[in-house]
């Protein structure tokens, strides 16, 4: 399966990832283009929940590349994230060695032409036969353009960090033994990041930045209404509207897009056509995660509830027209 | 543009975000791939590219604005007032219709400048305002006296006068060709109005330059002197802004803390698990096992003197306690005024600013509005609570030990230290201040493993690296 070409422009950014069911605002866009034009890899931050990794993974899907993912946590080391070296198939070649050593040293006389015998079988030993490939290093040396998705990068150790810089800069790999491994396509990199640790200046500036926050409204309703088809206008609008009240408080966790979507469902499971207290109490439990919060946003909703029911009112006598504005003349 | 880009890198390294020359490198790489038409693709490239701290983006916004922006939001602004002060039935397209068609059969001599106002091109007269104010020198403007100056240096690169004649000898020209007095007087009251916007926007052009030299050094200056701004004189306002510094010294601190402690835990050798990891190999040990070190975590508990006077040390230093929660295995907290009590709970149970304030307020466990008593205060802690104490535990006492003459009760700190890894005393006062008047530090001093002054945020972090989590 062969990728498909890069993108031409921002806007053909936008427009693919839309046809992937992903909605990315301009700066998104801007800077997915700019990482598939300059071969940067791009360093996502923002809270949870956000589409960090979603990013990802639809870009893979709207260049058609195979998305290749490095977990990171705590204790990763070059070993599980590069190469290996395959020790029992070493081994194994060792012992037939071992057994073909007759073989190999016949006709000779000295010890000295015996070790220059065995010495010239040496380069085998250590050669990309027995290199286990990890995702970093299949990146680099795939045949086709691949999309590496190194994720949750603050939850590795700063040593990693340092060796991520090599790969990242110049996308070669080093190994001692045998020699250093030039990239044949430059993948595109996304590293995802969720500010539990800052991440260094050097591998800062290898990368370009990407933050995203939280959508706005408009763009949430219309996340919401592409994710979750079928969801009552009146609905979608009051839940975004909540939510993004919600996220206004001071909480310990605000409740993220992904939380959003899953309340939607919830509600929809539940034959919801409009919010009421008591249906929006007894599920607020899946957007937020701390009793706190919750209480929090109790009062939050019974304010916003009241100030519908208020302006529901008042709105029902007579219907305003809106001014219309006046056209700037200005260019 | 590209002398406008450096400006601007210049600009965020002023303001503290750190620009490497790499970085601005790839700034120019970005924007080569892009078509600059639109503001924000322009405004995103180059903080993709320059800005990659989210902490620094509000600065890099504000600034943006200032930089690129602000002019000609300002410029637009003063030209839309100009134009909304023509009243009701006036209409621009028109006038500028019938204009243009008597223009076209007059010899008329008009310089860019009076051609942009006439025409009310405001990208035009964007462009030769700033093009004057780099020809009248206003990038060295450095105080608010110059305004005036360079304003006026402005507007003489511009030739404003000159170009205002040149509008009085149009008009004299088109009253001869047969212009109607109406079309006359309003262009008349046009030009007035527009003359007047461009020097209004000239001078706010001055401004604005002055700001975007200002804006980093104030801020900068803002954020730093808080760090050393003496707990006494912190207003609310202060206290607020220094809850968000709190927040991210105790973040750098949490990073190093757990790279040191990595370090540190790497023990022995350990042979038993070499030996089961490498059972696949043959027995032969390809991978080495290292036993860990337990993790030491220390325990902690804080007794805070709550009294107005060191209420402030308090917050901050309970903030950096629960900041850094992981790094310990536990924390109590208590206050104190003269009675004392615990609030462990209340930061379990509550966001840890509530918890603060309340505590703060004594949390319901003790009456805040009486005057301090250590003796007092020490000899609750000694009688009901002396049991939580062990030997990893770090007792930290926050206080000035101003004791309002009150009996020191010094033997209770003794017993306190005794059973304690160590004590630690944080005093807002300075050393020289200690035991005069009605200190009684002299007296708890020989039983303090450590005691330091702690009058600002900078020696707080210090003192909380160095002495706490170490």
């Amino acid at each position: 399966m062969k990728g498909l070409k890069m993108f031409d422009t921002v806007d053909d950014v936008e427009k693919r990832l839309l046809d992937q069911g992903y909605i990315c605002g301009k700066n998104i866009a801007t800077i997915v283009y700019l990482a598939s034009k300059l071969k940067k890899p791009v360093l996502v931050e923002g809270p949870a929940g956000v589409g960090k990794t979603e990013l990802a993974k639809v870009v893979a899907q709207a260049l058609n590349q195979k998305l290749l993912r490095l977990q990171c946590y705590e204790g990763l080391d070059e070993s599980k994230a590069l190469y290996e070296w395959e020790y029992s198939k070493q081994l194994l070649y060792t012992q037939m060695l071992r057994d073909k050593i007759g073989e190999v040293i016949k006709g000779t006389t000295t010890l000295r032409d015996a070790a220059e015998k065995i010495g010239e079988q040496d380069d085998v030993f250590f050669s990309e036969r027995f290199v286990v490939p990890r995702p970093l290093m299949t990146a680099i040396t795939s045949e086709e353009p691949v999309l590496l998705l190194i994720d949750e990068v603050d939850k590795s150790d700063p040593e990693f960090e340092a060796f991520l810089l090599e790969v990242l800069s110049d996308f070669t790999v080093s190994i001692p033994e045998i020699g250093t491994i030039h990239a044949k396509h430059i993948p595109l990199v996304f590293l995802t990041s969720n500010d539990a640790r800052e991440m260094t200046d050097a591998l800062k500036r290898r990368c370009l930045h990407l933050y995203i926050d939280f959508p706005e409204e408009a763009q949430e309703l219309e996340i919401l209404r592409m994710k979750v088809p079928g969801i009552d206008d009146r609905l979608a609008q009051d839940l975004v509207e909540l939510i993004q009240r919600i996220r206004g408080l001071d909480l310990k966790k605000a409740p993220s897009i992904s939380e959003t979507l899953d309340w939607a469902r919830a509600l929809m499971v539940l034959n919801a056509d409009k919010l009421d207290e008591a249906m929006v109490s007894d599920t607020l439990n899946i957007i937020l995660k701390h009793q706190g919060d919750i209480a929090k946003a109790q009062t939050e909703l019974s304010k916003l509830l009241q100030q519908k029911a208020a302006a529901a009112k008042a709105e029902q006598p007579q219907q305003v027209d809106p001014p219309v504005e006046k056209k700037s003349i200005l260019h | 543009m590209e002398r406008k880009i450096l400006e601007f890198t210049n600009l965020l390294r002023k303001a503290g975000v750190r620009v490497s020359v790499a970085e601005g490198i790839d700034a120019f790489n970005a924007l080569d791939e892009l078509s600059l038409d639109e503001r924000d693709v322009f405004k995103d490239a180059l903080r993709t590219t320059m800005v990659k701290r989210s902490d620094d983006i509000p600065t890099y916004d504000r600034l943006f604005d200032l930089f690129w922006s602000g002019f000609h939001d300002a410029l637009r602004e003063q030209m839309e007032q100009a134009l909304g002060g023509m009243g009701a039935d006036f209409d621009l397209e028109d006038l500028l219709e019938n204009l243009r068609q008597a223009l076209e059969n007059m010899d008329v001599d008009l310089s860019d400048f009076a051609q942009a106002m006439l025409s009310v091109d405001i990208n035009q007269l964007e462009q030769l305002i700033r093009e004057a104010g780099e020809g009248a020198g206003v990038a060295n403007i450095q105080n608010m006296l110059q305004i005036g100056f360079f304003s006026r240096r402005i507007m003489e690169q511009l030739d404003f006068e000159g170009a205002g004649g040149q509008l009085r000898e149009l008009m004299d020209q088109l009253r001869a060709s047969g212009m109607s007095e109406e079309e006359l007087g309003e262009l008349g009251q046009l030009m007035g109005a527009i003359q007047d916007a461009v020097r209004r926007s000239v001078r706010r052009f001055t401004e604005l330059e002055l700001d975007q030299r200002n804006h980093d050094y104030l801020e900068r200056f803002r954020r730093e002197s808080l760090q050393e701004k003496s707990f006494y004189n912190l207003t609310e306002e202060d206290v607020r802004k220094m809850r968000e510094l709190v927040n991210r010294l105790a973040q750098k601190l949490k990073s190093i803390v757990s790279m040191r402690r990595k370090r540190q835990r790497r023990g022995k050798f350990d042979l038993k698990h070499t030996m089961r990891r490498n059972m696949a190999h043959g027995g032969i040990p390809f991978e080495l096992v290292f036993r860990q070190k337990r993790k030491e975590k220390p325990k902690l508990i804080v007794l805070c003197d709550i009294s107005s006077s060191v209420s402030n040390v308090s917050r901050f230093f309970m903030q950096f306690a629960y900041s850094l929660q992981d790094t310990f295995t536990k924390i109590r907290s208590y206050v104190f005024v003269a009675e004392l009590g615990e609030v462990t709970q209340l930061f379990r149970d509550n966001d840890i600013y509530e918890a603060l304030d309340q505590a703060l307020d004594g949390g319901d466990v003790i009456n805040p509005y009486t005057r301090s008593n250590f003796g007092m205060a020490f000899h609750i802690f000694w009688r009901d609570f002396l049991s939580t104490v062990d030997s990893r535990t770090t007792v930290v006492v926050i206080g000035d030990a101003r004791n309002n003459y009150n009996d020191a009760k010094a033997w209770c700190v003794r017993e306190i230290q005794k059973k304690a890894r160590n004590l630690i005393w944080i005093n807002p006062e300075s050393p020289g201040a200690w035991g005069f008047g009605d200190s009684v530090m002299d007296k708890y001093l020989p039983y303090c493993d450590v005691a330091e002054e702690c009058r600002n945020l900078k020696q707080l972090s210090r003192l909380v690296d160095h002495l706490i989590i170490r």
